[in-house]
């Protein structure tokens, strides 16, 4: 335990532990006081203007991969639009430009057909149709010329619009396809141009386009049936998931949440953008996974939430840091206000009982003077005439030695009352302190060596003489070693300690008194340099060594502390300055200061 | 050879009684006064060898009475009766001519040996 006490006093550690407690408490509270507020005051702004600019970010971000979403379907629909525009274009003009029996010359239709695949491969058959249903003439790989295509949807649409462009279907040959027919009349008999658009080419167009890993570009009918396989990932003509509604002319987005698949789990949530196509009525859908399409974005919150939560933490760990740092600072100023406080009250308590231990020491001396006289008296009348032997001189001799004994003894409370009081005269002389403790060693040496005592001293050879009071301070170092000599009561033997150290800088020095006796309790620690307090036998001590060694520090300038552990022992350190200070100087008569 | 004629001066009547009949007892001759200004106006009536001097008293007290009677020539040794308390003022006494002083409560054997020292310093004073 380590109690400083400078010049005074009551250190933290023996205010009352409720006290303590409750400043504990209010540390603490202070403490999260602050923490909260300054977390608050610095966290607040950070995460509004970090979700802020997160929230411009976001939306931005969101804008423009909507608005890419919506110019790919957008190109993609000019693209398809305009690829089976030319293709019906191209049959009308070879249907306007030919005749039935030019165009079902052997061979004319061949040349047709060629020049529709010249550049790449677009058809896959091309045929004449009579008005009656049957092949005129035909071009392609399949075996049609028995086939009646009368009763087919295709057939009486094109018949009755002059020009149809089909949805996929199976027909004659049994596998998915889609035709453009176009009709002309000759005469009276009318017949169809019809051109199987090649599927594969077909898919190709409308794929042609990469969007991310996930993203998929397909076209669906009516009735929500796959038109292209969207990346292989379901047949043509299959029941697409995809929630087809009412046509519409304008370009929609949609966020599709858990589109069920026959096969496998559900596709996770995929942002889509859908366009109708004119002719044929067809669905446009570019869809691509949400958190693909959006990956940036979500890197970009990532990355945001990371550097708000190292800063989160950056600022709370700083805050707990300053805060913890600040409080250490406020406790050492309340502690240091305690402990000038405590000196206050201990000077202003120790100049109240020194004016009056003076005045009741003063008026004691007068009644003490007399008893003296009057003993004197009595003594003195004995000698004239002499008591004759027997019990009352015995007595009489006896009460003659215990008055004095007693007077004595009061004699001694009423110095030492007044001695605490200050009223015994100062002389400042330079001395060689070592020496002088040399000095007062070997005379306390003496008493020790009775009860088993050793002194041992470490005294700083660099301690020049310093200018101080040799009785007072001769007081000091005698209150303090018998103190700890009768601290040794009741132990066979023990030590003493006395060390100077000199330190150059603050022209102070330290001297320690430790010893090996029974320490303080930690309960009277506190009081230990209060007048009349004492731990001794009654008639042993007047408590006033320690006061009035406090005194005589705080006079010459200094501070005393105390440590101490019940058991173990004791360590008076007085620190002093190698000049007195100036107030004690010019409180002396001339005479009495060194030259 | 006459008795030392000692002057007492103390504000406690039993303490100067006291103190006058031991001296008396040792051989002294002894005028006790209980004020101040009693003990200048026993100096002024008649020489003493040696002046008993209480410091605290009231009305004029010790170091008072010792300033007056320097300033009036009243030249008498002078032992100074103190408490322990105004030593500082028995200091100042001694430091005006007084020749010693003595702390309260004393021995009767202290007090002999200061009045037999003061009253040989006085001898040798004498022409």
């Amino acid at each position: 335990m380590a109690n400083e006490l400078p010049a005074a006093g009551c250190p933290e550690s023996n205010a009352p532990p409720d006290l303590v407690a409750e400043r504990r408490k209010s540390y603490k509270r202070l403490f999260w006081r602050f923490v909260r507020l300054t977390v608050l005051c610095s966290l607040l702004p950070l995460l509004l203007v970090g979700w802020a600019i997160n929230l411009h970010y976001t939306s931005f971000a969101r804008e423009r991969m909507l608005h890419f979403f919506q110019s790919q379907v957008e190109d993609h629909r000019r693209v398809i639009e305009r690829f089976l525009g030319e293709q019906t274009a191209k049959l009308k003009l070879i249907a306007r430009t030919h005749d039935l029996p030019r165009l079902t010359a052997p061979g004319a239709l061949a040349r047709v057909f060629e020049l529709f695949n010249q550049e790449e491969k677009t058809l896959t058959d091309l045929g004449v149709i009579g008005d009656d249903g049957f092949h005129r003439a035909y071009v392609g790989p399949y075996d049609l010329w028995s086939r009646n295509y009368s009763r087919e949807h295709w057939f009486r649409q094109v018949m009755e619009r002059g020009v149809y462009v089909s949805d996929m279907f199976m027909g004659f040959r049994r596998e998915p396809h889609f035709i453009i027919a176009v009709t002309h009349t000759d005469g009276e008999r009318a017949w169809i141009l019809r051109a199987t658009i090649h599927t594969e080419a077909f898919r190709a167009l409308v794929e042609n386009v990469r969007i991310g890993r996930t993203g998929t570009v397909y076209l669906l009918n009516a009735e929500g049936l796959y038109q292209t396989s969207p990346a292989g990932r379901a047949p043509i003509m299959e029941k697409a998931p995809y929630p087809v509604g009412e046509p519409h002319a304008d370009i929609r987005l949609r966020t599709l949440d858990e589109l069920p698949r026959p096969e496998g789990k559900p596709l996770a949530r995929q942002i889509a953008c859908e366009a109708w196509l004119k002719t044929p009525r067809w669905l446009l859908v570019v869809q691509q996974e949400y958190d693909e399409a959006f990956a940036d974005v979500n890197h970009a919150n990532r990355w945001t939430l990371v550097f708000l939560l190292a800063s989160a933490a950056t600022i709370v760990l700083a805050t707990v840091g300053i805060t913890r740092h600040m409080i250490g600072l406020i406790r050492r100023r309340d502690d240091e206000a305690d402990r000038l406080n405590e000196r206050l009250l201990q000077a202003g308590k120790l100049a109240a009982i020194g004016e009056l231990s003076a005045g009741v020491a003063h008026e004691i001396n007068n009644p003490l003077a007399i008893l003296l006289t009057e003993r004197q008296l009595l003594l003195d009348c004995a000698a004239r005439h002499p008591l004759p032997e027997g019990e009352f001189r015995e007595q009489f001799e006896e009460s003659m030695s215990q008055i004095d004994i007693q007077v004595q003894r009061c004699k001694r409370i009423t110095q030492n009352l007044l001695r605490f009081a200050r009223r015994t005269e100062s002389r400042l002389e330079t001395l060689d302190v070592n020496a002088f403790i040399r000095e007062v060693v070997e005379l306390m040496e003496r008493e020790a060596r009775t009860s088993g005592i050793r002194f041992t001293t470490a005294l700083d050879p660099a301690l020049p003489p310093v200018v101080s009071d040799p009785s007072q301070l001769q007081q000091v170092l005698l209150n303090l070693i018998t103190n700890a000599i009768d601290a040794h009561d009741g132990k066979p033997y023990g030590a003493i300690r006395i060390a100077t150290r000199a330190d150059a800088v603050s022209r102070r020095f330290t001297l320690k008194v430790a010893d090996t006796g029974a320490g303080i309790r930690p309960e009277h620690l506190a009081r230990i340099f209060d007048p009349f307090f004492t731990t001794k036998a009654v008639g042993k001590g007047t408590g006033l060594g320690l006061a009035i060694t406090f005194g005589i520090v705080q006079r010459l300038g200094g501070s005393i502390q105390v440590e101490s552990e019940p058991g173990k022992g004791t360590e008076f350190t007085i620190e002093l300055p190698w000049e007195p200070p100036e107030e004690l100087r010019q409180s002396l008569p001339a005479e009495s200061r060194p030259a | 050879m006459s008795p030392t004629h000692v002057l007492l001066v103390d504000d406690e009547e039993v303490f100067t009684r006291n103190i006058a009949k031991l001296l008396a007892h040792r051989g002294y001759r002894v005028t006790a006064v209980n004020s101040g200004d009693a003990a200048i106006r026993a100096l002024e009536e008649q020489p003493f060898d040696v002046l008993v001097l209480d410091l605290k008293m009231p009305g004029l007290d010790g170091i008072a009475t010792f300033r007056e009677m320097l300033k009036l020539g009243l030249s008498v040794e002078t032992i100074i009766l103190t408490g322990h308390g105004s030593i500082d003022t028995a200091l100042e006494a001694v430091k005006l001519g007084a020749h010693d002083y003595l702390t309260k409560p004393c021995e009767i054997e202290e007090l002999v040996a200061k009045i037999e020292s003061a009253r040989e310093k006085g001898r040798g004073k004498r022409p």
